[in-house]
């Protein structure tokens, strides 16, 4: 479930609240992009970049989260 | 100096290699982009007019920094216990401007007792030394061991 409790976009507090999974996402999204601008030139291998990163990101991730389920049970 | 027949024997080209006075230069403008864009992200790459990369390392950073900051996640001090914290007060200085800019989102201070905050620390840490890494990448830009 996503709750964004509260946003003071010109004041200093913010809140944000994520699942597992979003924190993931949005990490891996915002990690793809950066590393795919600047490793890559072209804007086709950018974007293979980014993407391939993208998945490679979210699929491990949520492996090593099923690898672990055992021990946290 | 003289060779076994008495001719004269000239050094090696490449023995002492001696930095030329261009090569000084570039060295001294590669050190301050590398130090702009870690002080203010993505600034080194907009020196450069990497005008694309410029605004991404910006906004990543800054991105980051929000959501850990906005996730309660700690953001280390100088006066650490032990050496972990050592190193993620240097992950989190990596960040530069946003550094205080953390400080200054987090006005009800971390909480790593919630699982949110301790994603937030790895988010903060994540920011830092990324910013790093793009600095490194500036800093080779501007030497012409990179494009």
């Amino acid at each position: 479930m996503t709750r964004w409790r509260l946003i003071e976009l010109l004041g200093a507090t913010i809140a944000v609240k994520l699942n597992h999974f979003q924190a993931l996402v949005v990490f891996a999204l915002v990690i793809s992009i950066a590393f795919g601008f600047l490793g890559r030139r072209r804007p086709k291998d950018r974007v293979k970049y980014i993407l391939w990163t993208l998945l490679l990101f979210v699929l491990i991730g949520v492996g090593i989260g099923w690898a672990m389920y055992p021990f946290s049970h | 100096m003289s060779g076994e027949e008495g001719l004269p024997v000239s050094p090696p080209e490449d023995a002492s290699p001696v930095p030329q006075p261009q090569e000084e230069r570039r060295e001294a403008i590669a050190l301050v982009v590398a130090a702009a864009s870690w002080l203010v992200p993505g600034l080194g790459h907009a020196l450069l007019k990497m005008w694309g990369r410029a605004v991404i390392c910006f906004v990543t950073v800054g991105v980051l920094v929000w959501v850990g900051a906005g996730m309660r996640g700690n953001l280390f001090s100088s006066r650490g216990n032990d050496a972990f914290d050592s190193l993620g007060y240097l992950a989190d200085l990596g960040t530069g401007g946003f550094y205080w800019v953390a400080k200054s989102l987090e006005t009800n201070g971390p909480d790593v007792s919630r699982a949110d905050g301790d994603y937030g620390t790895r988010f903060l840490a994540t920011a830092g030394v990324f910013n790093l890494l793009a600095a490194l990448h500036a800093y080779e830009v501007a030497r012409g061991r990179k494009v």
